[in-house]
């Protein structure tokens, strides 16, 4: 009896099991329910009411479709009404659980460097957007532009991603002001008020730190932080590991085309062995290593750092409203770390790769409808759309250049959010924003955001090549990577914690021998074929 | 022969059943529920054995052997989290596990009705708090101008705040103390309860007898609750790899990762934020089996040391 009802049991289990996991089948794609042609914009033509799910894999990207007048406008013009699905904690989390038990979303929207991508093209989950294109929209090869087809075609000839705020290497000719994100900010009153001193050397670095933290003991009555930094991490802190290397213009290769090991350059040492110092010092508060993002974005607003290696699009929102309060109090991008012989800071501006892409999950129902909603977006129609919004009841066109009604001005300058929730241009639903196409309609930044832009613009350099170096997933050398970028993030603040410089020197030494003991050559070597690979898209060399 | 009358013949599985079946019908929820969400689940430890990967299913997978259970045991981590959860939870088990008895006693001790359940319910309060808010508020109080560091300052106990939540050294402590107080109360109720079923009569021959309040105690309460302590022990010790994942998960930071890092916190960063689901199952199946012996071993002693057992 026993026996019967185990295995019974085991029968059943096996039954559920195999019910569960994800099916990839082959779907037939429909025959296009109109007829199709390149100069017809397949959105014109199609434009009933239908609902499209978009995955946004940012946990952060709050803004509801529908409320504003530009998700209006878009969707009485498409007939397409988006239900945005976004994860409420961890985004891996969300994603990774949407993938294994394949209730992927119609669109989806994630950093192109999300190890998943390739994951899912690989697993068959994703549409080719040029077979797509092909077969319902051709207007989309009006529209898509040639390099960034080019740098996200697969080695199977298709695309299955689109890029938003993607600049190829013609478009670093083409525009100089064209701003990398990473800078050195200070609070300005407290710069000048100790006399703006040179902050590019070690030496000048934390003394001047010394000096801020004398002289303004505390802000507001709360103590004074500083230096603010990035978010510490598993794989250890972007501010102190590749924006500094950027500071230091530290190379991604030497002379003969081989990678360059930047973690063990002694410039990039020297300037973390002053960190150790600083945080020895106290002038590393517990807050850097503690805050989220959101912790700190609310000391950013009551101006508690002196300064910050940070993102400067980061902090706009606070940067907004020290302004408002108080433009004296505003936070300068100024020089900051830089290598001995002083060379310029080689700081990346946004690359070929953009930020985040787009694709269309085979999930989709309706792939027809999908594909004609992405070439609205990427037309010239759709973008001005996202970044200018409604004419007539947003904007005039003045001499040929939008000028934003008052009130809308007002709002956008006073309260980005509620703005996104009212009117919704500016780039709110940034998914597939086009920004070298936006230039035409941008206004030149006004303070407080001016002075950074022009700062980091004038050291901002392309360097797509060296971005996305991941090895395939799954493969030995992915989980050798996870685990070196892991082993750095334990490292890292272990450094910074460090009581003397032997001690830091010790393990700074163990660091390197575990790196090598966990294979990292291997990972070289497979880094390496990725950088020449992306050479040769980009047409380099 | 003998005249006893022979026992009736066993009833068939059939019969027996029928007999039963209002029981039955209040069984059966419960075994299908636990079927459903504990026992089909566990199919899935299959791919602790196997590389997973999210795109394709658990039984397509390419068999991995025993590799990673190898690389867990050969991980530079392995040691540091070991220690830290079996460190933790030692100090659990010396603390927060006899502290409920004692409060049970005490709280029996109470003369007046009223002012015990008052104790009781504000006492269990802290149980219901949730950790996530509980957490924050503790990250607050515990910063270096936080609320505990000001009344201890104040108090001439320190000297400088401690940023407690900022050492290693504290961490520990910080998470044996802040459990024990939240789950004091709670963990008492079931002490309580034994107490309340004691007989009565024995305090009273024990009264006649002259005994003092320490006596009571010592020669009729404790060894009268003594199974339940027997079960509750052979259960703390079962769940010695468990850490409170909800605690330790919003209490770390990188500052004090080195004395934080605990098997469950290392499953939730391999699994669910680098998605290697293989790796994370098989660290979950070997703190189960683990889990499983320490059980063994433990309901092995109390049952010769004291005859009780949980089977």
């Amino acid at each position: 009896m026993k026996n019967k009802i185990f295995l019974a049991m085991l029968a059943s289990i096996s039954v559920f099991a195999v019910g569960c996991g994800s099916s990839n089948t082959t779907k037939e794609l429909a025959a296009p329910s109109t007829e199709v042609s390149k100069d017809i914009p397949g959105w014109t033509v199609n434009n009933d009411p239908t609902d499209l799910s978009w995955y946004v894999n940012f946990s952060w990207f709050t803004t509801p479709w529908g409320n504003d007048i530009v998700s209006q406008k878009i969707t009485e013009e498409t007939g397409v009404n988006v239900n945005f699905i976004i994860p409420a904690g961890n985004e891996a989390e969300k994603l990774n659980t949407m993938i294994a038990s394949d209730t992927l979303p119609d669109l989806l929207t994630l950093g192109w460097w999300e190890g998943q991508i390739p994951e899912m093209i690989d697993a068959g989950m994703i549409y080719a957007l040029d077979e797509l294109a092909e077969l319902y929209d051709p207007y989309f090869f009006e529209v898509a532009d040639e390099a960034r087809l080019g740098w996200y075609t697969s080695q199977d000839g298709h695309v299955y991603q689109y890029p938003n705020s993607s600049y190829s290497p013609e478009d670093y000719e083409k525009y100089d002001n064209i701003a990398s994100n990473q800078t050195f900010l200070v609070r300005k009153d407290m710069y000048e008020a100790l006399g703006s001193p040179d902050m590019s050397t070690p030496e000048g670095f934390i003394d001047t730190l010394r000096k801020a933290k004398e002289m303004f003991p505390t802000v507001n009555n709360q103590p004074l932080i500083p230096l603010g930094l990035h978010e510490f991490n598993d794989a250890g802190n972007v501010s102190l590991d590749l924006f500094l290397q950027n500071f230091l213009a530290i190379p991604f290769e030497d002379e003969d085309g081989n990678l360059y090991d930047r973690m063990t350059d002694p410039e990039y040492v020297a300037w973390l062995k002053m960190f150790r110092e600083a945080t020895a010092e106290g002038l590393l508060a517990n807050d850097v290593f503690i805050d989220a993002r959101s912790q700190m974005e609310e000391k950013q607003a009551q101006g508690r750092y002196f300064a910050m290696l940070y993102q400067r699009t980061d902090m706009a929102t606070q940067q907004q409203i020290l302004f408002n309060n108080d433009p004296d109090s505003i936070y300068v991008a100024i020089d900051g770390p830089k290598n001995s012989s002083g060379d310029d800071h080689t700081l990346p501006g946004v690359g070929i790769q953009g930020w985040t892409v787009t694709l269309i999950s085979k999930n989709c129902d309706d792939p027809e409808r999908a594909i004609q909603f992405m070439s609205y977006f990427m037309s010239e129609h759709g973008q001005r759309m996202i970044k200018v919004g409604v004419e007539g009841e947003m904007y005039e066109m003045v001499n040929g250049q939008p000028v934003l009604h008052k009130e809308v001005q007002e709002l956008l300058d006073s309260d980005r959010a509620a703005y996104d929730r009212k009117y919704g241009a500016e780039d709110t639903f940034w998914m597939m924003q086009d920004l070298p196409m936006q230039q035409q309609w941008t206004e030149a930044s006004k303070e407080p955001f001016l002075q950074l832009e022009e700062w980091a613009a004038q050291y901002t350099i392309f360097n797509s090549q060296y971005d996305g170096l991941n090895p395939a997933l799954g493969s030995a050398e992915e989980v050798i990577a996870l685990k070196v970028s892991t082993l750095w993030g334990n490292t890292l603040p272990a450094l910074l914690l460090a009581k003397d410089e032997a001690e830091f020197d010790a393990i700074f030494e163990k660091y390197v021998n575990d790196r090598d003991a966990l294979g990292y050559d291997k990972l070289l070597a497979v880094q390496q074929e990725l950088l020449e690979e992306n050479k040769e898209k980009l047409g380099f060399k | 022969m003998s005249t006893v009358s022979k026992p009736a013949p066993k009833a068939s599985f059939g019969e027996r059943l029928k007999k039963q079946k209002y029981l039955q019908m209040m069984v059966w929820p419960g075994i299908i529920w636990m079927f459903i969400f504990n026992y089909i689940p566990m199919s899935g430890i299959i791919i602790a054995f196997k590389d997973y990967k999210i795109t394709g299913t658990m039984w397509g997978a390419p068999w991995a052997g025993l590799s990673h259970f190898k690389e867990f045991l050969t991980d530079p981590s392995f040691m540091n989290i070991m220690q830290n959860t079996l460190g933790i939870s030692l100090l659990k088990l010396c603390i927060a596990f006899p502290l409920p008895i004692l409060f049970a006693l005490l709280v029996n001790e109470v003369r007046s009705a009223r002012y015990k359940k008052s104790i009781q319910t504000i006492s269990y309060l802290p149980h219901f708090i949730s950790w996530v808010v509980l957490g924050g508020l503790l990250i607050t109080w515990l910063s270096d101008t936080g609320m505990i560091n000001e009344v201890l300052v104040m108090t001439g106990i320190l000297k400088e705040p401690i940023a407690f939540l900022a050492d290693p050294k504290y961490f520990w402590w910080v998470a044996v103390i802040s459990d024990t107080w939240k789950e004091l109360g709670w963990s008492a109720i079931i002490y309580i309860a034994a107490i309340s079923g004691i007989d009565q009569q024995m305090y009273e021959a024990a009264a006649i007898d002259g005994a003092t309040k320490m006596q009571k105690i010592w020669h009729i309460t404790l060894p009268a609750i003594k199974g339940t302590i027997a079960v509750m022990f052979i259960l703390a010790v079962a769940g010695m790899l468990n850490s409170n994942f909800d605690q330790i998960f919003i209490l770390n930071n990188v500052l004090n990762a080195e004395a934080s890092e605990v098997i469950d916190t290392y499953v939730y960063k391999m699994g669910m934020r680098s998605g290697r689901y293989s790796y994370a199952t098989a660290i979950g199946l070997f703190k189960s089996v683990v889990a499983m012996i320490l059980l063994v071993i433990a309901n092995f002693i109390t049952k010769k040391l004291q005859g009780r057992s949980l089977f």
